[in-house]
């Protein structure tokens, strides 16, 4: 009688990882799972959550309480990034997610960074798919060219942000997230006024649109540029990297990188986007005293449209840009 | 062509006539009494409803502040536009701007709430300021809070004269910390006809503060001056 090997093809459903700020993805994809970055559904979302002071991790922290984000587990970004998260995080912790807390180091230790790169290696099963690193380390080449394009005015200021934010967790998607970016079509903008968006990224969904409308064109954005500009094949490359995320380092630290943006980019104003009861807004005098920039602040609470007051602020700035 | 400027409580209208500063103010509701038989392509607009009015250009409330200010003051370091919903600081040296627009103390809308509480005419207020004896302590700087802190100062023997002079200078505390070091500052704005307003902002400020003859119109003024 003829054996038979009976060839068992069960696929496990690939798990679903929360990160609520820059968590390495191509380590999470590496380790077999596919991250979910939870804050890329708040602008849209139009949602008022109950206790909260920064918008931000109130939405998602409720949204994963309520169950409204699906999540296997959740990676906090806490240490060096946002206390504000590490508190909403522990609460969702606390509604029973498996949550594992992640810290940058704000000395830049490359050896703090990559034992904490083990840690969520372990967290997350060990690595199982080390050709992640190299496929995402080539998608993460094409976030530089986008960049490069809207910066000469090839890309709109829009598609260009839209596409660079979803690098924090490239939309769950390998393949998927490859070809959207494909299909970008070149454009021919003239550049008016050109811009730096820096601080943490606005909650209003239509910004960069509405910027665009009153002559602000953003050539920069600080968070996501973090998303592609990091990366590595190995823990030990990706630690030498990720250790120099600049939000997480001392501020001299990240203005010293912004300065060289902000000339690299030949910017013409600052726009400093801050967001209600976050800690970022305290850095709002040093940067102003430090980038010598006509710069304007704006601050933002909850999600939906960019609102009136904030487009007569926008619109206000471009005439003084206009001016000078 | 003529420069409007509507606000969230006056729309101004301002023309020259032979080189002569001419002008009209009405409420906001009525603006369209202040245009009647002008072609949109003879407006030029600013002011919250600037986009919402007949235009041929416009242009935001900051730049025509500055603008309008230049033809009295050319020399103006700060302008600060008290209106009837924001309070806007202007800084002319180092092209930057402060808007309050969260809070109604510091905004013109609060003058009117305490106004109306007292059931008196808005601009009786700097007239009760000045018979004032005393200035008691008004520390909130949330509207509803000043007002219940204002009743207990009333309760606790102070005369209505008083207790408006001492929310003038809690009104004048809340500006003062949008205001950047300057020698002088130039106010604008309708709630800057309140004296007792404008003796407080001088007493807390210690800078010199200047007044264009007008300062409702110098907003129209300056979307004018800005096109023509
Ligand atoms: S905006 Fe500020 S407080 Fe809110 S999540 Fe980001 S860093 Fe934290």
């Amino acid at each position: 009688m003829q054996k038979h090997k009976l060839i068992l093809n069960i696929r496990m459903p690939v798990k679903k990882i929360g990160i609520t700020a820059l968590v390495p993805p191509e380590l999470i994809f590496a380790c077999g799972a596919s991250p979910f970055d939870v804050n890329n559904v708040i602008p849209s979302s139009r949602k008022y959550p109950g206790n909260k002071l920064c918008a931000w991790t109130a939405i998602w922290k409720e949204m994963l309480v309520k169950k409204e984000i699906h999540v296997d587990s959740l990676i906090v970004v806490a240490g060096g990034d946002c206390h504000n998260a590490l508190v909403d995080g522990q609460k969702a912790a606390m509604s029973g997610i498996n949550t594992h807390f992640f810290f940058y180091p704000f000395d830049g230790d490359p050896l703090y960074m990559e034992s904490q790169l083990h840690r969520l290696s372990e967290f997350l099963g060990g690595i199982k798919r080390p050709e992640k690193f190299k496929e995402i380390r080539e998608l993460k080449k094409q976030g530089l060219i986008i960049d490069t394009k809207r910066c000469c005015g090839k890309l709109s200021s829009s598609e260009a942000f839209r596409t660079l934010i979803s690098f924090s967790d490239l939309a769950g998607d390998l393949p998927g997230f490859t070809r959207n970016i494909s299909t970008l079509e070149e454009t021919d903008i003239d550049l008016g006024n050109r811009i730096a968006l820096i601080g943490v990224p606005p909650i209003y969904h239509d910004f960069h649109e509405v910027a665009r409308s009153l002559g602000l064109h953003i050539v920069f954005d600080e968070l996501p540029y973090e998303f592609i500009r990091h990366g590595g094949t190995t823990i030990q490359e990706m630690a030498h990297d990720y250790c120099n995320y600049t939000f997480a380092r001392p501020l001299e630290f990240r203005i010293d990188f912004l300065k060289k943006e902000l000339r690299r980019r030949k910017v013409d104003g600052v726009i400093h986007y801050t967001q209600f009861a976050c800690h970022h807004m305290l850095e709002d005098e040093i940067m102003r005293k430090k980038l010598d920039y006509p710069m304007l602040t704006i601050q933002g609470d909850l999600p939906g449209n960019t609102p009136q007051q904030i487009k007569l602020r926008l619109e206000a700035f471009r005439e003084m840009l206009d001016r000078i | 062509m003529i420069g409007l400027d509507v606000g969230s409580t006056a729309a101004k209208m301002v023309w020259i006539e032979n080189g002569d500063i001419k002008f009209r103010i009405t409420s906001t509701h009525k603006w369209k009494e202040l245009v009647e038989g002008i072609d949109g392509d003879n407006i030029v607009s600013t002011g919250y409803f600037r986009n919402s009015v007949p235009h041929r250009a416009s242009l935001t409330e900051l730049t025509a502040a500055i603008y309008g200010v230049r033809h009295y003051f050319p020399n103006a370091e700060v302008i600060v536009d008290i209106g009837g919903q924001d309070t806007k600081v202007i800084d002319v040296r180092n092209n930057n701007f402060l808007i309050n627009d969260k809070c109604s103390a510091g905004t013109g809308a609060f003058l009117e709430f305490v106004a109306n509480y007292f059931r008196i005419e808005l601009h009786e207020l700097g007239t009760m300021h000045a018979k004032a004896d005393r200035i008691p302590d008004i520390n909130n700087t949330c509207g509803v809070f000043a007002l219940s802190e204002m009743i207990s100062q009333l309760v606790g023997g102070y005369t209505k004269e008083e207790v408006i002079a001492g929310m003038h200078y809690a009104f004048a505390r809340k500006i003062s910390y949008m205001i950047p070091e300057a020698r002088s500052i130039v106010l604008i704005g309708g709630t800057v006809k309140n004296e007792g307003l404008v003796a407080a902002l001088r007493d807390v400020l210690k800078k010199e503060v200047l007044i264009p003859d007008e300062p409702q119109i110098i907003n129209a003024l300056g979307a004018l001056k800005y096109f023509s």
